[in-house]
């Protein structure tokens, strides 16, 4: 086994790494008071290939794997968590075109993504519950040369800054009963809805798509007519859960450089605080915890570059991760004393977002679902 | 000792002296007398052989003066040139140069085109006891200093940062101006000047600040930097830093002090969350009093502070400011005036 | 506007600075363990030089005088753009001061050939001389400007260069060939592409070594440099440092007075 990156992913860890630095800092405050996403940060992104990493190269992508991916991603999320959950997203329109679309749907819909013309989006959440994909009640009817598209959508990433959304909906009855459709921003019927306040990844747009009795042309269905369930579970696990789970890494990286550099400079009892083991050993637990969560996060990234079944390995990384992110967050902040809650102090900021990623992108408790299935998968009764 | 004949290039642009130069003109004569040997100033430009008058009562034996309108404004090839061909005439021992913008670029050029040695940013100079000299320069962040020579090349030349020497005080001494030929062929080719533009400076500057407020790697954030802007500001004094807040871009690049940046002397100088790295102490350690502020009891600054105080700045300066503001009379913060 | 060079050079992390040490015997610097970056001037160069190639089409190459092990920092700066690199890298050249790095440079630069422009950022953070350039342009007879704010190459015939001086700037107009230093106000260097990087994975990086070069041994490294280290010392300068110790209050209270007796309020 070979643990260590490559040169080139080092490289590309460098090349995230300045931009996050000098571009994203910057941007922070305003996202944190407004909410919204910064839009102009797409050009730069494409412009490095961060949009369109794992587009094919005949889209305008840059075509790379997963195991970068989720290193871009680390890197963004570093410095915001809210700046790779867009992203994160805006990947997964991408898997979902390229792994189920026809050539003509590729052509038309994946180059814009990849060169950052506009942001993806993949609608599945409604009110009525996202961790029971089944029991969705939008629906879309077949009327001709369209479908018409009845349902609300919400929590749904990216809602407001994109020209157009992979959307699930049940065209008949049963898990064979989904589609998955890609709806334009403009067709008669649709429209974004509400706007999310969140407490934590301010800055990732959340919102609510509403579509009334929208058309949508029949060319626009998204693989097999029935096949929306296997769209939704794959985008899902494969690209929606590492990318959770590679924001939820990078905050817990934050984590450890906030609270180990905070500790050698606070001094209490005339030493700096480290010389506290109690202080220590809560570093040593974030510093573990970073380690375990990279493992993870790179191993289920690394099965999917090598076309392995990973959907197991993809949850356990975003349940673990996103769950270490809350503890070390938690811990970090209190590493920090009362300065850990002032909103000058970036540590807060780290524990609002981490706690945002828990839910995000499929429940830790479905990813137990999962884990719970493939441990007990040898010992299953005929 | 043999006795050593010092050249010191004078900078004037339009016509206004450059203060580096008079202050190598005092170094160099400080070690002209030590070697009993000679101190040359080279002065080149157009109309200016009234400046000769100051530079000997400042401390030239021998003014070597290029007055011609091709020397104005500076051109490196030109003054390369000129200052060559007055080498290789007059066979200066040392040449001196001050560590300016024209300077950095104009005496390197001059040491390669006389194939010899040429150190930057000396803080200080000395005469071995042979009389050849030995330029000292601080070595990398870490109480390092580093002293070259260089002994089988003539000139031995050496940059000096401006505000590092101090000035001869001026007498009445008697010396002699020796106006050199400027032949009309030499370098009309290479970059021409299309125009300069000078500004006035707008704000307190750091060099001739009466207190300087400095701050480091340690302020954490741009609110920690206001408190610092507002100290300065209450004492009517200047702004310094070291490289961190310039990156920041708390503060522009030319108030860094340091090895690579500005020397100040000021009465007060107080350091905040500065390390204190033989790089920027160089750059401040003649101030008169130097008070240094930092959480760190190894840090090195302690070791040439005046007063010390261990601790969190964000702890204790907002009290500082009301305490100082306290003991200000009515109406002085308004006051404070730019030195001439 | 056919090929610029653009001289660079890794220079220790500053982040790592605090870790150097010094040999007290052979007095020089033990770099092990400290990784190199590229000198961040130096990336101005190369923007400006790739802005060249933008407009023009020109040849970027860099040019290095470096330890071997600092092939992955010139494959960082391929990655921003550059066609291909050329790293001087031989025993003979450790020791060199500025002149004799400028002659083993001025010598790789005769090894390319042709150029139209030579960049360089206008100081190094290890060494900070900024002599390189000038000397370098002195041994192969071009022009050199320093303190390069901004550069203009609409007219590739006629560059106009703003030159920032103490207390404002100078604008001048020159031809190439020439050799320019930047200053970090000229422009924004470009961020690293994804697929500049796995281009720079196919890009050149040349060895030439002083077998290639044939720089005259006697003026180079430290035997071939004009000025040596005399002495290295370790300075510490002593005053009696007063500590104010108590709570923020006392502190505050107890250094105000002292300023006030200094007689600055």
């Amino acid at each position: 086994m070979d643990f260590l990156l490559s040169e080139r992913e080092e490289l590309l860890r460098k090349a995230v790494r300045e931009f996050a630095e000098s571009e994203i800092s910057a941007k922070i405050e305003a996202m944190e008071k407004t909410g919204e996403f910064p839009i102009e940060l797409m050009e730069p992104m494409a412009k490095i290939g961060i949009t369109g990493i794992i587009a094919p190269p005949e889209y305008g992508g840059v075509g790379l794997g997963f195991l970068a991916r989720t290193i871009a991603l680390e890197e963004l999320s570093r410095v915001c968590a809210a700046i790779s959950m867009g992203m994160q997203v805006h990947h997964m329109a991408i898997a979902a075109l390229n792994d189920f679309g026809t050539d003509e749907q590729k052509q038309r819909y994946i180059p814009p993504l990849a060169k950052g013309e506009t942001m993806g989006v993949v609608a599945v959440t409604e009110p009525s519950g996202g961790s029971d994909v089944v029991g969705m009640q939008a629906a879309a009817e077949a009327k001709g040369d369209k479908w018409i598209l009845n349902g609300r959508k919400c929590f749904i990433t990216n809602s407001h800054t994109s020209d157009f959304w992979v959307v699930i909906a049940k065209t008949s009855e049963g898990a064979k009963g989904l589609s998955a459709f890609i709806v334009e921003k403009d067709s008669p019927g649709a429209k974004t809805g509400r706007v999310e306040h969140k407490v934590g990844l301010r800055g990732s747009n959340t919102g609510e798509l509403v579509f009334d009795n929208c058309e949508i042309p029949k060319g626009n269905i998204l693989g097999q007519e029935g096949g929306g369930l296997a769209v939704a579970l794959k985008t899902v696990s494969e690209s929606g859960r590492p990318g959770m789970a590679a924001t939820a890494l990078g905050i817990v990286g934050a984590c450890l450089e906030e609270a180990a550099k905070f500790a050698s400079e606070r001094i209490l009892y005339g030493k700096p605080i480290t010389s506290l083991q109690a202080i220590s050993f809560y570093l040593a637990d974030i510093y573990t915890e970073l380690d375990i969560c990279r493992l993870l996060c790179y191993r289920a990234s690394w099965m999917k570059d090598q076309n392995m079944r990973c959907d197991t390995e993809m949850a356990m990384a975003k349940s673990y991760t996103c769950d270490a992110a809350v503890r070390c967050a938690s811990k970090a902040v209190e590493i920090h004393g009362s300065y850990g809650i002032l909103q000058e102090y970036k540590v807060q900021r780290l524990l609002r977002d981490a706690v945002v990623t828990v839910p995000a992108g499929g429940t830790g408790q479905i990813g137990k679902v999962v884990l719970a299935r493939a441990a007990l998968a040898p010992y299953k009764k005929r | 000792m043999k006795e050593q004949h010092i050249g010191v290039f004078v900078e004037q642009r339009g016509g206004v002296l450059h203060n580096v130069g008079l202050e190598l003109l005092g170094k160099a004569r400080e070690l002209a007398d030590i070697s009993k040997g000679t101190v040359s100033a080279f002065l080149l430009g157009r109309n200016i052989s009234a400046l000769s008058d100051e530079l000997i009562a400042m401390g030239a034996d021998t003014v070597l003066l290029a007055d011609s309108p091709l020397l104005e404004p500076y051109r490196l090839l030109s003054y390369t040139y000129v200052l060559a061909q007055t080498c290789k005439t007059y066979n200066p021992d040392i040449l001196l140069f001050g560590a300016t913008h024209m300077g950095i670029e104009l005496a390197p050029r001059l040491a390669a085109r006389l194939d010899t040695g040429l150190s930057a940013h000396c803080i200080d100079l000395h005469l071995d006891s042979q009389g050849r000299l030995l330029q000292v320069v601080p070595g990398w962040g870490g109480g390092v200093i580093a002293t070259i020579r260089c002994t089988r090349h003539r000139p031995q030349m050496a940059t000096v940062m401006p505000g590092v020497m101090k000035k001869f005080k001026p007498t009445k001494r008697t010396g002699k101006c020796i106006m050199l030929p400027v032949k009309e062929n030499f370098h009309k080719s290479g970059p021409r000047v299309v125009k300069v533009h000078i500004e006035e400076p707008k704000e307190m500057p750091l060099e001739k600040a009466d207190v300087v407020v400095a701050g480091g790697w340690g302020i954490k954030d741009s609110r920690g930097w206001r408190l610092l802007e507002d100290l300065a500001t209450l004492l009517c004094g200047a702004v310094g830093a070291t490289r961190p807040p310039v990156d920041e871009g708390w503060v522009s690049e030319n108030r860094m002090i340091g090895q690579s940046g500005k020397t100040v002397k000021p009465r007060l100088y107080i350091g905040v969350g500065i390390s204190g790295m033989s790089h920027h102490v160089v750059g401040m350690d003649e101030s008169e009093c130097i008070v240094a502020v930092n959480t760190d009891p190894t840090a090195a600054i302690f070791e040439v502070s005046d007063v010390a105080i261990i601790g969190d700045y964000r702890d204790i300066l907002p009290p500082l400011l009301e305490e100082i503001r306290k003991r200000l009379p009515e109406g002085r913060i308004d006051t404070c005036e730019l030195p001439q | 506007m056919k090929r610029i060079i653009v001289c660079m050079k890794p220079v220790p992390d500053p982040k790592a600075w605090d870790r150097l040490k010094m040999d007290p015997v052979s007095k020089t610097l033990i770099r092990e363990g400290i990784p190199s970056v590229v000198n961040p001037l130096d990336k101005h160069a190369v923007e400006a030089a790739l802005e060249v190639k933008d407009l023009f089409g020109a040849e970027v190459i860099l040019l290095s005088m470096a330890p071997l092990d600092t092939r992955p920092v010139l494959r960082e700066v391929l990655a921003m753009g550059a066609d291909r690199a050329i790293l001087l890298s031989d025993k003979a050249f450790a020791g060199s001061d500025t002149l004799a790095t400028a002659r083993i440079l001025a010598q790789g630069i005769r090894n390319i050939g042709e150029f139209d422009m030579i960049m360089c950022g206008n100081f190094t953070l290890d060494g900070s001389t900024a002599q390189v350039p000038s000397q370098v342009a002195e041994l192969l007879d071009i022009p050199n400007v320093m303190h390069v704010c901004d550069m203009d190459i609409s007219n590739k015939d006629r560059l106009l260069l703003t030159q920032k001086i103490e207390q404002g700037f100078v604008m001048l107009e020159a031809e190439p060939p020439l050799l320019l230093s930047f200053t970090k106000e000229a422009n924004k260097p470009r961020y690293i592409s994804f697929i500049e990087i796995l281009a720079a994975e196919k890009r050149d990086i040349q060895i030439w070594d002083n077998a290639m070069l044939n720089v005259d041994e006697t003026l180079i490294g430290l035997e071939g440099s004009p000025t040596q280290m005399a002495d290295l010392l370790v300075q510490k300068k002593k005053r009696t440092g007063i500590q104010i110790t108590g709570n923020p209050e006392d502190i505050a209270r107890e250094l105000a007075d002292k300023i006030h007796q200094l007689g600055i309020i």
